[in-house]
């Protein structure tokens, strides 16, 4: 007669203990775009932050953007895709405990060192899209060297089709601080005003709300680097242009956002430049230069010389140049 | 520029994102601190011998300097450069001698 109380027992001591290995703690965390089931082709990749949808409405900012670096942060000007494959073939695949051999045994987890910042919603795909985008950056430079202009035009614009657009900041990357705030929502756009209004017009996107960070450097700042990224496996170390913001430019007494110099006082708004922009370029660094002619007495010997003092005072937020 | 540590060890730069780690040195321009250099650029000199003496001549008393800060992002003029900032400066000493 006791054996049935101690199967009850059993299951009721079993039961919770797969409840909390399997849910992640944060309350929420289930409901973001990031914990749908993971994408497995680079088009399915694409369609969870799909941002084609804002175009109508916020024109501007799209347009903005497009000129931006952001949109097209992992294929860059060419250079970021090409050394994404360096990344590989130096690195993963002569590291003795990498597991890796060739480019197909690449997975998510070896690319996280790079797309971390450049491609964050890499983290919400299978290891066939990273494989996926690995095959793809090699075929684009044998097209390229082959000179196969449309294959590598394909190619090129398959690549660019992942970045950090509309969505990742204003959804998926627009709260660093989960348990304080809340995980970002499925149906909500995260941006600066709190005016209490939480209807907006997209589709899918149907409520907006402030994101506590959108204003603030550290939302710039959860890519753009502090020095090695010690919670990965083999650290990599890219931009560290927050760490200077942080430990250089404020302990100087700097007191801007990134935003206010870069979307703001620059008038770029989503543009968002470094020197390659004249608005950028022309605030970076103060030149101070005066020149003097001094005849020199070297004992006996008049020598006459030019004495030019230059002063240079960097005017942004961070070293120059980063990284 | 920043000079990034070749996996955290040893006095080697690393170059590669994947491979830096850490810093041997710093040479960027940092946020809101002056930093000064200073030039002693001496005037073309044209020396003779006149028996155990030497003449020396200064066949201009001007100079003519330009002072250009370039932004090479990746380290050389044929690739991306800019040029920031430019001012030109003339200067001239006393040539009447004694
Ligand atoms: C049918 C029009 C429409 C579409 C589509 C649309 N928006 Fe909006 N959005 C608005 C309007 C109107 C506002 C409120 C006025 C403003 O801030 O520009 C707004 C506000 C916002 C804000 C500011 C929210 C706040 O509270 O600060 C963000 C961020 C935003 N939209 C992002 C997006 C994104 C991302 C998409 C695409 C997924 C999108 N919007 C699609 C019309 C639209
Ligand atoms: C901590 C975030 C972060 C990580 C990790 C990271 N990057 Fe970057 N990377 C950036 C940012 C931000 C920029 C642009 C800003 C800058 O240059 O300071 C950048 C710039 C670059 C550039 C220069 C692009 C150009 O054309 O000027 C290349 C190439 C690059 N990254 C490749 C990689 C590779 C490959 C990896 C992985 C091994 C990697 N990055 C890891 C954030 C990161
Ligand atoms: C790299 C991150 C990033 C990307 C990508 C981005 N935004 Fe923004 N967006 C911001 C930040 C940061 C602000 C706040 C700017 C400020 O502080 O002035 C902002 C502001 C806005 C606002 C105004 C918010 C308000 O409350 O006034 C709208 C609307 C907006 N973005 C829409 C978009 C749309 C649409 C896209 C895609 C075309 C987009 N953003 C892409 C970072 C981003
Ligand atoms: C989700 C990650 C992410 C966020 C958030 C982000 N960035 Fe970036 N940013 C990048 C990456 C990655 C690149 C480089 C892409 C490439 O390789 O060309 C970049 C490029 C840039 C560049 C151009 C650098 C160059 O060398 O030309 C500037 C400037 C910049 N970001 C500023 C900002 C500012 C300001 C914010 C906040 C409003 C911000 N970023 C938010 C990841 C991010
Ligand atoms: C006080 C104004 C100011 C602030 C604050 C500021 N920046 Fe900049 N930033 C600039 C200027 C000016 C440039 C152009 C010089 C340049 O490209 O080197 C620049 C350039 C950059 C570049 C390109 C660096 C390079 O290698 O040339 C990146 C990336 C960047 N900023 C990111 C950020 C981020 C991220 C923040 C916040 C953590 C930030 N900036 C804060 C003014 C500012």
């Amino acid at each position: 007669m006791k054996w049935p109380l101690i199967l009850a027992g059993i299951l009721l001591l079993a039961a919770p203990a797969a409840a909390s290995g399997d849910h992640p703690a944060g309350v929420g965390r289930d409901q973001t775009l990031a914990a749908r089931p993971k994408a497995k082709t680079i088009a399915e990749l694409v369609a969870r932050y799909d941002s084609e949808s804002c175009i109508e409405c916020h024109e501007e900012a799209h347009e903005q953007w497009s000129e931006s670096a952001h949109s097209r942060s992992l294929f860059g000007t060419g250079r970021t895709a090409l050394t994404f494959r360096t990344a590989i073939l130096n690195g993963l695949m002569t590291w003795k405990a990498s597991g890796v051999k060739e480019l197909k045994d690449v997975r998510v987890e070896h690319l996280m060192g790079c797309a971390k910042c450049h491609l964050p919603q890499l983290a919400d795909a299978t290891d066939d899209v990273a494989r996926e985008i690995v095959l793809d950056i090699d075929a684009w430079r044998t097209a390229y060297l082959n000179e196969d202009d449309d294959k590598a035009d394909e190619l090129e614009e398959t690549l660019s089709s992942l970045n950090i657009n509309c969505l990742v900041c204003h959804n998926r990357n627009a709260i660093t601080h989960k348990w304080t705030d809340g995980y970002p929502r499925t149906d909500t756009v995260y941006g600066l005003s709190s005016d209490g209004d939480t209807e907006h017009e997209d589709d899918v996107f149907t409520r907006k709300e402030a994101s506590p960070i959108m204003g603030e450097s550290i939302f710039c700042g959860q890519c753009h680097g502090e020095g090695p990224n010690f919670e990965l496996e083999n650290p990599t170390q890219c931009a560290t242009a927050y760490g200077s913001y942080l430990f250089a430019y404020i302990p100087e007494g700097g007191h801007r956002t990134c935003q206010q110099c870069h979307m703001e006082e620059s008038g770029l708004g989503h543009n968002i430049q470094s020197y390659r922009a004249q608005e950028m370029s022309d605030k970076a660094v103060d030149m101070e230069v005066t020149t003097q002619a001094v005849v020199w007495r070297d004992v006996s010997t008049m020598r006459p010389k030019a004495t030019v003092d230059i002063e240079l005072t960097n005017q942004a937020g961070h070293g120059i140049p980063d990284g | 520029m920043p000079v990034p540590q070749r996996m955290g060890r040893g006095d080697r730069m690393g170059r590669g994102p994947y491979e830096k780690s850490g810093f041997l040195q710093d040479n960027s321009l940092p946020p809101l601190r002056t930093v000064k250099t200073s030039y002693d650029i001496f005037f073309p000199v044209e020396e003779t011998e006149k028996g155990d003496r030497t003449i020396r001549t200064y066949p201009s008393d001007t100079m003519d300097i330009d002072v250009k800060l370039w932004y090479l992002p990746f380290g050389t003029k044929d690739d991306d450069a800019f040029l920031w900032r430019e001012e030109k400066h003339t200067v001239s000493f006393d040539n009447s001698g004694s």
